[in-house]
Order: C-alpha cells, then sequence, then structure tokens
C-alpha cells in the first residue's frame, strides 16, 4: 500500500466533509489514482459522490482527512491554486459560461498562463472539432452535449495531469453518452489521469482501470472495473437486476 | 433640483396638452437633457451591475459611494480646510479615494463575511445599514446645505440649433459615453474584464478554471466605487451637492439595471440611459415632481412585456 502510495498523483484519506455544520455528508471515504489511470466512483444517489470530487478540489471545506497530490499536501487550497498545480475540473452541471462565447470559454481555461492560449486551443479543438465550427457561438446556444464537450475542452486548457470529472453523462441522450465516455477514454489514452464519478455505473466500470463504490459517505467497495462489473453485491446494490443476466 | 429654463417655462405656462411650434424644440431639448441624465445614472449604475453579477449582492449602499465622491471632490475644491484645488485634480483625487473606499469594504467587510457563508438577504439588510451610516456620516461632516463646486457653475449655454446645452454638460456627456465605452472594452476584450464576465456567468466554473474571485471581486469592488465618485462629481456638477444626493439616485440607478436585464453591465448602461430619458420628457407633460415616478413606470411596464429586461437574456435549457 505504501509503495502504491507513493507513486499515487491524488490521495484522497478519510475524508470528512459537508454542507450544513454538523452534518457530515463525507464520512470518512479515501480513494487513489495513480499516473495515467482511469478510475471511475460510482454509487446510489446522495451517496456522497459529486460531494466528495467537490471536497478533493477545494471547493467544499474538508473537516477533517488529507489530500495530497503529488506528495503534497493539498487539503483544503482554494480550486485556483489546485488548477496552477495541474488539476482540472468539469462541474456536473453547469459546466460552462454560458454568456460568453466558445472562445472565451476555452481562454479563460488559460486564464493563468494566457500566453498559452493558441497553442493549447490547437489540441483542443483537434480533439473536440465542434468546438472549432462554433468558437464565436454563445455557450448557452449549445446542447447538453455540446456544453460536456466545451466544459472538458476548457478544463483541459491547462494540460492538466489529473482531470476530475462530475457525473459526465448526467442529462445526455445515449448517442451523447456514447459520444462522452469515448473521449473520455481518449483524454485518458493521452496520458491524463481521470477520476470519473458517474450515475451511469455500468457503463462507467466498462471503461474505468478500477472503481470505487461509495455508500453513505464512505468506501464500500472497490476493485478494478471488470471485478466490480461481475462482484454480486454491487450488482444487487448498483447496476440493478438487469446486469446480473449478462 | 435645477429645471432647464425651456422647461421651466413650459411648465410655469401650464400646458397640460403641449401644442404650437415650440413643442418640438421643447421635446428635443429634454431628450438632450435626458440623455445627460442618463449617462450619469448609467456611470454609476454599470459598478453597482458588476457587484450584483459577480457578487449577487444587492448593494444598497451604492448611493453613498456616489455622495462620498461628489463631497470629497468638494472638500477637495472649496470645503473649509481644504486644500482648495481645481475641480479636476478635486475629482480625479475623489475618483482614486472612491475606488478605495470600496476596495476597502470588500476587503474589511463583504469578503469575510462571505468566507463565513453569510446568507445574502442577511448580507443585504447590512448593506442596508451601511447606506444608512455612511450617509449620516456624510451628513456630520457635510451638513444639510446644499453646496456646488467653484468652476463650472454658471455658464452660458451653446445654441446647436434647436437646443441648447451648456459646456459644462456637453463634456460630461461626451466623458460619460467615453467612459462607458471604456468599460465596455475592458469587459469585451481584456483578461480582467473576461474574468469579471466569466464570474458573473458562473462563479463555480471560474473558481474551477483558476480564477482568484476574490481577487476579481476586488477589481470590481474598486471599479464601482471609483465610477460611483465619478457620477457624484458629474451629479453634483449638473444639479447640486447634497448630502443624500446618491441615495436619491439609487432607485433611478436599480431601475435602469432592472430595465436593461439584471446581471448585464450594457443592459445597465442602456437601461439607464431609457430612465433618464423617460424622467427628463415626462417632464414636458407632467410636473417634474414626478419624474422619477414616471420613469419607474416605464420600468414596469417595460417588465410586464419583457420580463429579462431589454438585453437580458434567455437560455437554451438541455
Amino acid at each position: 500500500m505504501s509503495e502504491q502510495d507513493e507513486q499515487a498523483l491524488l490521495v484522497a484519506e478519510r475524508v470528512f466533509a459537508g454542507y450544513v455544520p454538523g452534518v457530515d455528508v463525507l464520512c470518512g471515504c479515501g480513494l487513489l489514482l495513480g499516473p495515467r489511470e482511469l478510475v471511475g466512483v460510482i454509487g446510489p444517489n446522495g451517496a456522497g459522490k459529486s460531494t466528495l470530487v467537490k471536497a478533493i478540489f477545494g471547493l467544499l471545506r474538508i473537516r477533517s482527512g488529507m489530500v495530497t497530490f503529488k506528495g503534497k499536501d493539498v487539503t483544503n487550497l482554494p480550486a485556483h491554486t489546485l488548477v496552477s498545480r495541474g488539476i482540472g475540473y468539469v462541474p456536473q452541471r453547469q459546466n460552462v459560461f454560458p454568456t460568453l462565447t466558445v472562445e472565451e470559454n476555452l481562454r479563460m481555461g488559460t486564464y493563468l498562463r494566457p500566453k498559452e492560449f493558441s497553442r493549447r486551443v490547437a489540441t483542443v479543438e483537434e480533439l473536440f472539432p465542434v468546438l472549432a465550427q462554433r468558437r464565436a457561438q454563445k455557450a448557452n446556444s449549445m446542447s447538453g452535449g455540446e456544453r460536456q464537450m466545451l466544459g472538458m475542452g476548457r478544463a483541459l486548457m491547462m494540460e492538466p495531469e489529473v482531470l476530475l470529472l462530475d457525473e459526465p453523462s448526467a442529462g445526455l441522450s445515449p448517442r451523447f453518452q456514447d459520444q462522452v465516455f469515448e473521449r473520455v477514454k481518449e483524454i485518458n489514452a493521452s496520458g491524463v489521469a481521470i477520476l470519473m464519478v458517474e450515475q451511469n455505473a455500468r457503463r462507467c466500470l466498462q471503461i474505468c482501470h478500477r472503481g470505487y463504490v461509495l455508500d453513505q459517505g464512505g468506501n464500500a467497495y472497490t476493485g478494478t472495473g471488470t471485478e466490480l462489473l461481475h462482484d454480486d453485491k454491487v450488482i444487487e446494490l448498483y447496476l440493478g437486476t438487469l446486469a446480473r443476466a449478462r | 433640483m435645477r429645471v432647464p429654463f425651456v422647461l421651466a417655462t413650459a411648465l410655469t405656462q401650464g400646458d397640460a396638452v403641449p401644442q404650437g411650434p415650440g413643442f418640438l424644440d421643447r421635446a428635443l431639448q429634454a431628450l438632450v437633457d435626458g440623455i445627460q441624465f442618463g449617462a450619469i445614472i448609467a456611470i454609476t449604475a454599470v459598478g453597482l451591475s458588476l457587484i450584483f453579477g459577480t457578487t449577487h449582492l444587492i448593494n444598497f449602499a451604492h448611493g453613498e459611494l456616489v455622495t462620498i465622491g461628489a463631497v470629497m471632490a468638494f472638500f477637495l475644491n472649496v470645503g473649509a480646510g481644504g486644500p482648495g484645488w481645481h475641480l479636476i485634480p478635486s475629482a480625479i483625487v475623489a475618483i482614486v479615494i472612491g475606488a478605495l473606499l470600496g476596495g476597502l469594504i470588500e476587503r474589511g467587510l463583504w469578503r469575510p463575511l462571505r468566507n463565513r457563508g453569510t446568507g445574502l438577504i442577511n448580507l443585504f439588510i447590512i448593506t442596508i445599514g451601511l447606506s444608512l451610516l455612511l450617509r449620516h456620516v456624510v451628513l456630520v461632516f457635510f451638513g444639510t446645505r446644499p453646496q456646488s463646486y467653484r468652476e463650472y457653475d454658471i455658464q452660458q449655454a451653446l445654441d446647436l440649433g434647436p437646443v441648447g446645452i451648456t459646456p459644462r454638460d456637453l463634456i460630461i456627456v461626451v466623458l460619460s459615453v467615453l467612459v462607458l465605452l471604456g468599460v465596455a472594452f475592458m469587459l469585451q476584450r481584456t483578461r480582467i474584464g473576461t474574468a469579471i464576465r466569466a464570474l458573473s456567468s458562473n462563479p463555480d466554473l471560474a473558481e474551477a478554471s483558476g480564477i482568484d474571485v476574490d481577487r476579481v471581486v476586488l477589481v470590481v469592488w474598486m471599479l464601482g466605487g471609483g465610477l460611483a465618485a465619478l457620477g457624484g462629481v458629474f451629479f453634483g456638477l449638473t444639479e447640486i451637492i447634497t448630502w443624500d444626493m446618491g441615495f436619491r439616485l439609487l432607485l433611478l440607478m436599480f431601475a435602469g439595471i432592472i430595465l436593461g436585464g439584471l446581471g448585464s453591465a450594457y443592459g445597465a448602461m442602456v437601461g439607464s440611459f431609457v430612465i433618464g430619458i423617460v424622467a427628463q420628457m415626462s417632464s414636458l407633460w407632467f410636473p417634474v415632481d414626478l419624474q422619477n415616478a414616471w420613469a419607474l413606470l416605464a420600468l414596469i411596464v417595460v417588465l410586464l412585456i419583457r420580463p429579462q429586461g431589454i438585453l437580458g437574456q434567455r437560455e437554451r435549457v438541455g
């Protein structure tokens, strides 16, 4: 475990956090993300999946526990500091700046390094060609799927080592969901470690190297994607009985 | 309130239904006065709108920033114990003081309260208290007597065909428009301006993109404070300096912001001009005391037809 810890890019340990004073949504959960790894977090509604990502990214105060990035303590650092250290984040809803154009959205991605814009925008537009076609268009005229692409594009502008995705497939049509998962795989293949929270548990586990099952703010199970896909308890609790038939 | 000469005669004649060849001229004159009044509202309202857009704080104390700007310039210009500078350097220093005051209030009050998670309604009530406090501090030092600046007080109007405007008022309009264009340029083309719009658009995502939200909000407050002070000097120049002048302007600023579309800085500019023009044009037909009421009526009518305001946008969902 300790050897794995040293290699890990991002580690969260025994995290306690919540929105209301005195009520913890996260009760001592933790996870580990290695370099170039694609890790999924699944769990029922209200398990604290999104909360965990927000806490790691400094958008929600951690009451106790620790988050380290590349071996350094980053617990409760403000989000903009984490961005400058190499962590990107795409929120679940409201993942774009609606009143800004596509180009301005991407420009805000390199807010901390404005000189990198022209170099990075070429790479990101290659990954998401739709963004190149819509540069001058306002983000609020785009569909949910396109917004998700723009949100990921914006986060990739800083060349992060770690990308945190909060339910990237939420609210999208099946066709766009497929596209999003494809892109997540591509981004990961290009060398970015990804921590993805998903309600679409089965699709998520199919592409992930490893997965965590969150329940009541604590870790319930962990294992490789395929292990969890075929674990009886996980099937019973989170994937639904349809999954067992396969 | 000083009423332009043409309007004053119109009123003393008591014309309920204006007739005769003079009406078009008077209407044009009222339009010019309205543009000038609108420009002053716009300069002050833009800051208020940006503060609302970035922090969702309804700053009831914004009028006092206007008053303090005007009173500071007055003190530096003709105040007892003041340096007795010319109005232009006095105004520049007043703008700097306004910007610093805006920054100080943000740093010392709003930021700590935000970080403690104080609710927006609570913050709103605090701005009302702050408004009352600042207004009465001004009252203690300035007194109730209306005052004027030493320079540019009485001027011969330039005769521009049907309308007359004093060089002072003309310069105020031109400067206001230039400042508004400058603000628009900053919002549209600069890095900090785009960050301000990004923050208004989606605060969490702004933070998640690496934008130091506290710093951007500080810039907005300093900009708002400086613009309010400038508007105060202009307002004091065209009318008169009083201890509650900003407070009287506040409702019109809110009206301009809401009319133009809440949260849009350009909307605030457009809305303010509409409010200023409606207020002045209404005095063609109605008593000048009622001009603000007509401006607010215009607000209600526009919102009934277009609830999101003139430049407010509806958003595609999904």
